[in-house]
């Protein structure tokens, strides 16, 4: 723990500390671009820097994920991997079964060295069919799913405006995206993101 | 009483079977809602229209005979055939296509549910009880108007009740009602992460240091007036922290910094503050 706040007291004091003014620096976008190396994306082919699927085993560091082809995936956690389940957490917070999308870099050994880890994330379009204290019922193509709020977590976007805590301009009926974390092999997700019109 | 509730169900059956063919033979999606329908699985795709036009008139048909009295064994038989075929087409399309519509009482798209099938087997029992006691539905309901009333109200009650496609008329209604009062959303408080992440996602700073982040957000904390968010960034080919500020109130876009920070070193390799103008050309609109 003294580790982290020395590390964050760190990174927050070259934020806000010695900033160098963008103006005086010149452009830097060319120099962030050259900095990056070059990006290997192949036209038309799927995504190999790309895995979805469910973690069948975890040891250490490595997931061991079966795609929904089938397909056996594993994929490295490494220090720099964000870890996304509902919202930024670590790597003890990932459990057997859950779902997942990671990008990442190949290794020659063809693990994924994750740079994120996206954890039950799903994207739902829906229907508000009823509300409850905290709680959605949503109509997804005629499947009931049942989407708790989460306090503190959960946000509402609202017609593109910035996104807002107070989820209670949301109506009966009424269209919704949902981004949301799923709780596996359930039909219950808690939600991070509802998109809706007021 | 029994003898009353059994003359009064030739008036249910009827009334429910015209109202069916009414979305089949009017309606002017009915094209649409066919083929949304599991008859595309039981008579194929170009049939599906005229079979579904084709059911619509048949409803029609017995409908009408049932609602003009006197109903005869025979309508109420053939009625009671039908309401048993169209159980057992639903049964047979929720099983086999689960994602088919409907098609029954609405153009709205309406998955197979229990209630539908409630429905159709309230139908099977309605058409059987006046199969089964024949009688004449005006003279019964001169006899006792009130409770024959009672009775038809409840029956319709019921239909509706197990009706999906009628719950934008009553059910939302009701339920966006409970909402208001109960107002069950209530007490959402605090700034978001997302908020934070779409101002930074806006911002001078972001924009330029885009191309080195390598993660999505991996931790972010508040302290004083800030809020900071870490990514994961590649500078050069040396593995860094890339760390945004964002004032916690009353700041845009251009007040957010970032800063990015070696992993190794502690060394920090690039800073900006928000500028007030975006890099490259640029033209000044004056106001005339």
């Amino acid at each position: 723990m003294p580790h982290t706040l020395d590390r964050r007291r760190l990174l927050a004091t070259a934020a806000l500390g010695g900033v160098v003014g963008a103006t005086g620096l010149g452009s830097l976008a060319p120099d962030a671009a050259f900095a990056a190396g070059p990006a290997t994306v192949e036209p038309g082919a799927p995504d190999p820097n790309f895995v979805e699927g469910r973690i069948s085993k975890i040891s250490g560091h490595l997931l061991l994920v079966t795609g929904s082809d089938t397909v056996l995936h594993s994929i490295r956690i490494t220090d720099g991997t964000s870890i996304w389940k509902l919202h930024p957490t670590t790597f003890d917070q990932v459990a057997i079964g859950d779902g997942l999308y990671a990008r990442g870099v190949r290794l020659p050994d063809g693990t994924l060295a994750a740079d994120s880890v996206w954890v039950n994330i799903v994207n739902l379009h829906a229907h508000i069919a009823a509300v409850g204290r905290n709680l959605l019922h949503l109509d997804h193509k005629g499947q009931r799913i049942v989407a708790h709020v989460v306090p503190g977590r959960s946000a509402a976007v609202y017609n593109g405006t910035p996104a807002i805590s107070d989820l209670s301009l949301l109506r009966v009926g009424r269209h919704v995206q949902v981004l949301g974390a799923w709780h596996p092999d359930t039909n219950e997700i808690d939600i991070a993101t509802v998109y809706a019109a007021a | 009483m029994i003898e009353m509730i059994a003359a009064l169900q030739p008036l249910v059956v009827g009334a429910v079977l015209i109202w069916s063919a009414r979305v089949k033979l009017l309606n002017r999606h009915a094209a649409t809602v066919a083929r949304r329908s599991a008859l595309v699985r039981l008579v194929g795709e170009h049939r599906t229209l005229p079979a579904y036009r084709l059911l619509g008139a048949v409803e029609l048909i017995l409908g009408a005979l049932l609602l003009l009295p006197p109903a005869l064994r025979l309508e109420t038989a053939a009625a009671t055939a039908v309401a048993v075929g169209f159980l057992g087409y639903l049964a047979y399309a929720r099983r086999t296509a689960p994602t088919s519509s409907c098609g029954c009482l609405s153009s709205r798209p309406t998955p197979i549910s229990g209630r539908s099938l409630g429905r159709a087997a309230l139908l099977v029992a309605a058409a059987g009880l006046a199969t089964l006691a024949p009688g004449d539905w005006p003279a019964a309901l001169t006899d006792r108007p009130l409770a024959g009333g009672a009775a038809l109200l409840a029956e319709a009650a019921a239909v509706v009740a197990l009706s999906p496609e009628l719950d934008a008329a009553w059910l939302l209604p009701l339920r966006r009602l409970r909402a208001r009062l109960t107002n069950p959303l209530r007490g959402g408080t605090g700034l978001p992460l997302l908020a934070t992440v779409q101002q930074v996602q806006l911002s001078d700073p972001y924009r330029r240091v885009a191309p080195l982040l390598r993660s999505d957000v991996r931790e972010h904390w508040d302290d004083g007036e800030w809020r900071f968010v870490g990514h994961a960034a590649h500078y050069q080919g040396r593995p860094a922290t890339a760390v945004f500020a964002v004032p916690l109130v009353d700041g845009g876009p251009d007040a957010v910094r970032v800063a990015v920070v070696d992993d190794a070193t502690g060394q920090t390799l690039l800073a900006l503050a928000g500028a007030g103008q975006p890099a490259g050309p640029r033209l000044d609109v004056v106001p005339a």
